[in-house]
């Protein structure tokens, strides 16, 4: 919203937005299902209705492509990406921290999209391409090395989840030097608690930078 | 005894943490990574009730379901009382996390259920069920200097206000819990996420009667702490009991609503407040009512803070509900005394026409009555200096001055202070290997401070190396006695045994050269990784090392005087936009100016400060626990609803060391803690500035902000 925004607080009517959101009770913006979103919907609606049924029970065996290798174990159709990799396959770069698909510290690249893991089902990404935090290049071109010296990490449960976020970031948009503003609404989808945004932004923009000059 | 160098080469300078490269590229093992052989997965079934009596517990139905190992009753049937909503009741341990969940889901217990209250309010109210057999009130006595009431009469102007912050909890983002393996009957491994290794070993030596000897508590790295996790707990018992039970390893860790209704929370706090100055702007009287809810835990908090009251009463009020248990977090007690006596401060300097500004430079205390009990006063007056010309106080406008509407900007700052001091009993090892290798040891830990760092900063300064060459190892409650992580006092409790163990063993060193190099052990020195001879490089560090033979070179450092001391302080400002349609706040700028003695590693001090804003931002914008008073539950407890700042949320922040060579004299002081402590009452107070009227409750909110504009009109 715009600082010059002149319209009144007491606009016609009495009906200011103020007071709209106090009636509602709905203090919270909330999201409007815009038309490009609707049609998105639709087209997942439809594939999924296309797709072959399957039902799932019991003890599955599983191969998932993780970070170039195929990995085998057995998962229940219930479990999720983030438990069997960190359960089961000792892959725990990916944290557990909500559950939930709030915070992001269990994001994976799944076929080149950002995923919480946490609520993707595992028996749902067979013969997809998982890529997490142990694959990225440690070295002075790779993210992590940027968090590492931009110190954009406390304790660093959080901080995979950033990391991959960051390079999943990177890789959709390449050769594109990313403002400030960008970083913040790409990394939008993860939560620090011990107060680190800072360091993670100055990472960020700095490996974006040294890549766009490689 | 050794004292911190004149001139350095790597304290105070930037660098980067030693650990770094291995948590942000994934390959750091915390204890809830770890996975011993045969490890089974651990559970807790929590209560689903506030207020009740436990009839029965049948554990049966979990024994027999497919893959579970060991179960374990953690409530006594008939004795039990549920206290709070997710207080244990059984322990389960299977072969997968699923199954271990699917088993505790069907133990059958049985409640009778009590009436609760999980409210202040409700605790309050005439027939409110008792927590406590005695009461839901712990009333403490007035506390009181001078003649507040007849101060209070005297004074030109008054105000008296209530001030209301809520419950929040501390969300670590790895969860309580560790992983538990015995070996053999009597010896037992412990992988915690803790802030103490030496205080979890010591509850498993204590609970389970084996000797301390064969008791390992290892924390390589741990995912945040916050004052929540020193102790093994019940869940952390409840793991070694399922291990011994299963003959496997366990690892037990709390699922996120656990983490919000068990693992601790902030104590709320509500003042009623009357402040009373003359018109020439100094504080006559102070007359406080506080309260607040810990659960069944302690909730005070300092009044009036950092400010000189002559004529003051306070009478704090414990009140208990059907909650779990507050512990310490970052600044216990801080941030609310200061969001209370800053917001109260402010809105007396309205009403005397002053700026904020200088009203709080008339009422200093002049006397820290937190820690070290230096004079703060000159310095408060420089750190204001300095804050005020990086937020650009001139542009400071009184209230009902910052805009018509519907965006309107506002200013506000507040003070802090906190103690920071250290342990006098802590030791490290310096071991220096002749193939040249250095080690250094110590049961501490490291919360995300950079504790491991800056060890390895003092021990490359000494000796002449480069900080990567020096093993920092900690996190092993069997090397020599080290602290716990809290109160800000790890750094100044662990560094000045380290400048010691360090030195002794560069001494030792020398000594051990000097007579093949014909030389007085005054003329060596260390310097770029080679050893030199009156100033004269005459060897590499691993050529000097090498003459050590077979024996390396082991030192235990303890505390010395001057090397660390207590007490900092610091200001913070916040600049807001407020739109006063939608209640919804926007931070523009944060400015942190603080103090903390002698900076080892300025980019890991730095991180602490922000770290520390960005806790308080938190507080003060965002963090709110809510019950429901129906039922009894927490309405939010998970990461969606219970709301923490995200990238977008996260303003300009400036933080500004106060450096000065008077301060790094002082030795090292811990910093964890302060910076966090005066955000929340800066931006209330900024918030207050922009729209004309004291929002009284935090977090500013958009319904907190709302209701605050509505009752300036009339409308609440």
């Amino acid at each position: 919203m715009a600082e010059n925004d002149s319209r009144s607080p007491n606009g016609p009517g009495d009906h200011s937005r103020r007071n709209f959101l106090r009636g509602s009770g709905l203090a919270a913006a909330s999201a409007v299902l815009t038309s490009q979103a609707t049609a998105a919907l639709a087209e997942a609606e439809a594939q999924v209705a296309s797709a072959e049924p399957q039902v799932l029970s019991g003890d599955v065996n599983l191969t998932l492509m993780v970070n170039g290798k195929d990995m085998s174990c057995v998962v229940e159709p219930r479990s999720t990406l983030l438990d069997t990799l960190r359960n089961r396959l000792d892959v725990t770069g990916p944290k557990r921290v909500c559950d939930r698909a709030s915070c992001g510290a269990c994001t994976v690249i799944l076929n080149g999209d950002p995923v919480y893991s946490c609520t993707t089902l595992a028996v749902s990404c067979q013969g997809k391409k998982i890529e997490t935090v142990e694959s990225f290049d440690t070295g002075e071109n790779g993210v992590p090395h940027a968090f590492h010296q931009h110190d954009a990490l406390m304790c660093g449960y959080c901080t995979p989840g950033f990391v991959t976020a960051c390079k999943a970031w990177l890789d959709r948009h390449p050769g594109k030097e990313p403002t400030l503003e960008d970083v913040k609404r790409g990394l939008d989808g993860n939560i620090c608690r011990c107060g680190t945004y800072i360091g993670v932004f100055e990472a960020a923009l700095a490996v974006a930078k040294n890549q766009k000059g490689v | 005894m050794a004292a911190w160098p004149e001139s350095t080469r790597l304290i105070g300078s930037s660098i980067p943490r030693l650990d770094g490269l291995a948590k942000a590229s994934g390959r750091a093992k915390y204890p809830s990574d770890i996975r011993p052989e045969g490890m089974l997965f651990g559970v807790i079934l929590s209560s689903p009730y506030a207020s009740a009596k436990v009839k029965s517990i049948d554990l049966e139905p979990a024994r027999k379901m497919p893959g579970v190992k060991a179960v374990l009753a953690m409530a006594q049937p008939g004795e039990t009382t549920i206290y709070y909503q997710g207080q244990e009741i059984a322990a389960v341990a299977a072969e997968t996390e699923e199954k271990a969940r699917d088993a505790a889901r069907a133990i059958k217990v049985e409640y009778e259920i009590l009436p609760h209250v999980v409210t202040e309010r409700q605790s309050s109210a005439p027939d409110a069920p008792k927590v406590f057999n005695n009461g839901n009130y712990r009333a403490g006595r007035a506390q009181t200097a001078g003649k507040p009431d007849e101060a209070m009469q005297k004074a030109d102007v008054v105000i008296e206000a209530t001030y209301e912050l809520p419950v929040i909890t501390h969300v670590c983002l790895e969860p309580h819990g560790l992983t538990a393996e015995w070996k053999g009957s009597d010896s037992i491994t412990a992988y915690a996420s803790t802030q103490s290794v030496m205080t979890v070993a010591n509850d498993m030596v204590q609970t389970f009667g084996v000797p301390a000897s064969n008791v390992t508590v290892l924390t390589e790295v741990m995912g945040g702490g916050f004052g929540s996790k020193f102790n093994a707990d019940a869940w952390g018992i409840a793991a070694a009991r399922l291990a011994k039970d299963a003959g496997r390893p366990v690892r037990m860790f709390l699922d996120r609503a656990q983490e919000h209704m068990i693992a601790g929370n902030r104590p709320s706090a509500k003042a009623h407040v009357k402040l009373g100055a003359t018109a020439d702007g100094k504080l006559a009287a102070m007359i406080a009512e506080t309260s607040g809810t810990g659960g069944r835990s302690p909730s005070n908090f300092p009044l009036p803070y950092v400010y000189h009251v002559a004529n003051r009463s306070r009478t704090h009020t414990e009140i208990s509900v059907n909650c779990g248990g507050a512990r310490a977090m970052r600044a216990p007690g801080h941030p609310q005394g200061c969001a209370v006596m800053e917001a109260a401060m402010d809105d007396l300097a309205d009403k005397l026409g002053m700026n904020p500004l200088e009203f709080r430079l008339k009422n200093l205390a002049e006397t820290d009555p937190v820690g070290g009990g230096i004079n703060r006063t000159e310095l408060y007056h420089e750190q204001i200096e300095r804050g005020a010309k990086l937020i650009g106080w001139e542009r400071w406008k009184p209230r009902g001055q910052n805009g018509d509407g519907p965006i309107v900007r506002g200013l506000g700052m507040a003070l802090h202070q906190w103690g920071g001091g250290g342990a006098q009993d802590k030791q490290v090892a310096c071991i220096i290997n002749p193939d040249g290798s250095v080690e250094l040891r110590s049961a501490t830990q490291d919360i995300g401070t950079g504790a491991r760092t800056i060890l390895a900063v003092i021990a490359a300064e000494v000796l002449g190396l480069e900080v990567g060459q020096i093993k920092s190892n900690i996190g092993n409650s069997t090397f020599p006695p080290g602290q716990s992580s809290g109160g800000s006092t790890t750094t100044p409790s662990m560094a000045p045994p380290c400048l010691n163990a360090v030195t002794q063993a560069r001494d030792e060193l020398f000594q051990k050269l000097a007579p093949g190099l014909n030389c007085a052990v005054d003329d060596l020195t260390l310097s770029g990784g080679k050893l030199l001879v009156k100033g004269e490089e005459k060897m590499t560090w691993e050529q000097a090392c090498r003459k050590l033979g077979v024996m390396p070179i082991n030192t235990i450092g303890r505390f010395g005087p001057g090397l660390s001391s207590i007490g900092v302080g610091g200001c913070q400002f916040a600049e807001v936009t407020v739109d006063i349609e939608t209640g919804v706040v926007r931070l523009k700028k944060i400015v942190a100016v603080q103090d903390t003695g002698l900076i080892l590693d300025m980019l890991t001090w730095k991180s602490q400060i922000y770290g520390g804003v960005i806790g308080g931002l938190n507080y003060g914008m965002f963090e709110e626990r809510i019950m429901d008073e129906g039922t009894g539950v927490m309405l939010n407890p998970d990461m969606e609803m219970y709301k923490l700042a995200g990238a977008t949320d996260i303003p300009e922040i400036i933080v500004d060391a106060y450096d000065t060579p008077e301060m790094r004299k002082r030795g090292v002081i811990g910093v964890g803690e302060p910076p966090t402590i005066s955000t929340a009452a800066a931006i209330g107070n900024a918030v207050a500035n922009a729209i004309g009227v004291r929002v009284p409750k935090w977090p500013m909110s958009p319904m907190n902000v709302l209701n605050a504009l509505a009752a300036k009109e009339g409308k609440a």
